[in-house]
């Protein structure tokens, strides 16, 4: 059982690297780097409390939203999906990353404290 | 003591009869005086002489120096002027020796001022002036200069005037229409919860009215369309004032009082007593003031008591009995009837005058009395009543001489009778207590002593069963009994004996802790509100430490898969956007440190504007090469194909 499930995992990895674009790894490592900030967030109030609450939930939003919205951008940049995004140039894509991001930043900003 | 009088007066309540309302507001013999002080002051103009002379010969006053005035009114007479012809001709008038002399041409000034095109005012002035002058003047033309004017000026002051000027007139001439408009001034005026009728103009306006309207009823010798109660509610509100703003309001009440005092056909009466209705054997007469509304006494008046009832019992006392007058005061011996202590109503009626308003009164009068405490007897009884009780009487006001003991075998009892001290009638006043002070303590319990039905006070103190009242502390108590009632004239308070009460068992602490609510409580202190516990700095660094490092490994990340900058052209655009991509992740931080939520948002509208161009300026560029670069691939690859 377990022996399939490394052999999928180890599948899938090698399918990753080789058919990705670089451009969508460097997005995936950004990816990465935001989960692991939002986990480490997470664990910290899980293990030592809610104190400034509003920190924590504007810290943990900004990691979620952070994480949506890099999401968005790699599906809409992505060349396979050019059907579904006509009128969604990558650099459209990128832009409206930006001001996402702006106002995202914004109410985290307010609401850190 | 006239003070008192007139307070008490005031205060006076007298119950709205059935039949009729009788006068609330009066003037008393003080406000009389005051009214007369009022328009006695000094003369400043004519004007004010004019008030004050013709007010103080309305209340029967002469001036101080009728010279002096009459001398006064001929320096400051205009012969010019219709106003101080008026004021001077009446005034002179008013004063016992002083003429004033006219020419043709004031004479002729003043015909000319009776005309349709004068107002009622000067009308008022000149007929005045011309009557009181003696000089000759045509009625009819008056009244129908009146009449026209009425037309035109329909406010009350007007009316009153015109009202006032046809009593000067002949009685030959057609007043009726202007008699008519008494009543329809009576209409105008404002019923105030039944107690009060007055103009919206105000007081002088309703006393002018009041002495204009029977100024003219008399001249033409019909009553004035005014119901009883009506007169008495302009007598409230022409008197509810007792200090005067003005000598002209000053004028007018006094104007009032004498068109009220003395007229044809109304005459309000004001009954009082003198002092407080109070009768007992000191003082067995019961006295009345009955005056009319300038407090001169009715002498001509028979006053009668219609009837006189006990109010508690209802049984008449007193039916049609008569007062004596003595002195201006109408005397009756009421303790002569031998009334029993308490309150009696007493219905009385002026007679003697047809005239007369408001002439039935009620009346609320005390007879009081004095009590004695008869058989006052103190025992201590034995519960069981085994062994036989010991009485001993105590005389008022003597104390007994020895004290009684009692412990929670035994009841101390206590009888007595209040009886009136001249006629030996049982009382019950309204309190009777009897009251127990331990003097060391200063602790006092306070009993109440009940009659049996023949009247006789029996108090008994069980001391087993009042322990609580009593804190079950033992001790010496004097004992006082406490009588009084309304209708008493000698409260009695009377240390009868001491008593040495004791308890079972001392349960209550040994010291009575005085409740004393005044001394400083215990000091509250504050307690800010703590701050939350914070876990400790170490563990606080470790995890920030923590959260940054996936950076590090974002880095690391980027650096292993080639993602470089070479790429980036220097063109303006695309360095302006990276310039104000940087300001605004700055401006997030200064935000978090610094600024408010619109401070922010105008800093950002600025950058971001410039941003968002210089961005899409470049992103464009951007396309535009990435087109061109596919285009080319795409062309190399079809070439490749071929």
């Amino acid at each position: 059982m377990s022996h399939s499930v490394v052999a999928v995992i180890s599948r899938f990895l090698e399918e990753y690297r080789s058919s990705t674009s670089n451009k969508l790894k460097v997005i995936d490592a950004y990816l990465l780097y935001i989960l692991l900030t939002g986990a480490f967030q997470f664990l910290y109030c899980l293990l030592v409390g809610t104190f400034p609450f509003n920190s924590f939930l504007s810290g943990f939003i900004s990691s979620v939203g952070s994480f949506i919205l890099a999401v968005c951008l790699r599906i809409q940049i992505n060349p396979q999906n050019k059907g579904d995004f006509l009128s969604v140039s990558p650099e459209r894509a990128f832009a409206d990353f930006l001001f996402a991001h702006t106002v995202l930043h914004l109410v985290v900003v307010n609401f850190i404290g | 003591m006239a003070l008192l009088r007139s307070v008490s007066l005031l205060v006076f309540v007298l119950a709205l009869g059935a039949q009729a309302l009788t006068p609330s507001h009066y003037l008393a013999a003080s406000d009389v005086d005051r009214l007369q002080a009022v328009l006695s002051q000094p003369f400043t103009d004519l004007k004010s002489a004019y008030f004050s002379i013709v007010g103080l010969s309305k209340l029967g006053v002469s001036v101080a120096d009728s010279n002096d005035a009459c001398s006064f009114i001929k320096a400051n007479l205009d012969s010019s002027s219709i106003e101080a012809l008026f004021y001077a001709a009446e005034a002179s008038q008013a004063l016992p020796s002083c003429e004033i002399h006219v020419s043709n041409e004031t004479r002729d000034l003043l015909h000319a001022a009776v005309s349709e095109d004068s107002t009622v005012s000067q009308i008022h002035q000149a007929v005045s002036a011309l009557s009181s002058l003696g000089l000759p003047l045509a009625s009819q033309e008056v009244v129908s200069a009146l009449k026209a004017r009425i037309s035109k000026e329909d406010n009350v002051v007007a009316i009153t005037l015109a009202l006032q000027t046809a009593s000067r007139l002949s009685q030959q001439a057609e007043l009726g229409e202007i008699l008519e408009e008494i009543e329809d001034l009576a209409a105008r005026l404002d019923d105030l919860g039944g107690v009060y009728l007055q103009f919206e103009e105000g007081l002088e306006a309703t006393a002018l009215f009041v002495s204009a309207a029977y100024a003219l009823s008399d001249h033409v010798d019909v009553e004035p369309p005014l119901k009883e109660d009506q007169v008495i509610q302009l007598v409230n509100s022409v008197f509810s004032k007792k200090s005067w703003d003005s000598l002209s309001e000053a004028f007018s009440v006094a104007s009032a009082a004498a068109a009220l005092s003395n007229n044809r056909f109304h005459k309000p009466v004001v009954v009082s007593a003198v002092g407080p209705a109070t009768v007992s054997h000191s003082q067995p007469l019961l006295q009345l003031q009955v005056t009319d509304v300038l407090c001169q006494p009715l002498s001509s008046a028979d006053v009668l008591v219609e009837s006189a009832t006990s109010v508690t019992s209802k049984a008449a006392i007193l039916s049609q009995t008569p007062f004596t007058l003595r002195d201006g005061i109408f005397e009756l011996n009421f303790m002569a009837s031998k009334p029993a202590s308490g309150y009696y109503q007493f219905s009385v009626a002026v007679t003697g005058d047809t005239r007369l308003v408001a002439n039935h009164v009620e009346l609320k009068v005390k007879v009081s009395t004095k009590v004695a405490i008869n058989n006052m007897d103190l025992s201590v009884v034995d519960k069981d009543q085994s062994i036989g009780t010991k009485t001993t009487r105590v005389e008022y006001p003597n104390k007994a001489k020895a004290s009684f003991i009692a412990d929670s075998h035994q009841n101390f009892a206590m009888t007595f009778q209040l009886v009136d001290d001249t006629t030996g009638v049982e009382l019950t006043p309204h309190q009777t207590f009897v009251r127990l002070h331990n003097q060391k303590t200063g602790q006092e319990v306070v009993f109440v002593a009940e009659p049996d039905s023949k009247n006789l006070y029996k108090f008994e103190l069980d001391t087993a069963e009042r322990k609580t009242e009593f804190d079950s502390i033992s001790g010496t108590y004097a004992l006082y009994l406490m009588v009084g009632d309304a209708t008493l004239e000698n409260p009695v308070l009377w240390n009868v004996a001491d008593v040495v009460l004791k308890f079972p068992d001392e349960e209550a602490p040994s010291t009575v802790q005085s409740k004393n609510l005044y001394v400083p409580k215990p000091e509250i202190q504050h307690l800010f509100r703590e701050p939350e516990k914070r876990p400790p700095t170490v563990l606080s660094n470790t995890f920030t430490a923590l959260v940054l490092s996936p950076f590090l490994l974002l880095l690391i990340l980027w650096f292993k898969l080639g993602a470089n900058i070479s790429n980036f052209s220097f063109s303006p655009s695309s360095v302006l956007f990276h310039v104000g991509h940087a300001a605004m992740l700055g401006l997030m931080y200064v935000y978090w440190t610094h600024l408010n939520m619109f401070q922010t948002l105008k800093y950002l509208a600025i950058v971001g504007s410039l941003t968002f161009l210089a961005g899409n300026r470049m992103l464009a560029q951007k396309a535009v090469k990435r087109i061109a670069a596919e285009q080319s691939s795409r062309l190399a690859k079809y070439r490749s194909l071929r």
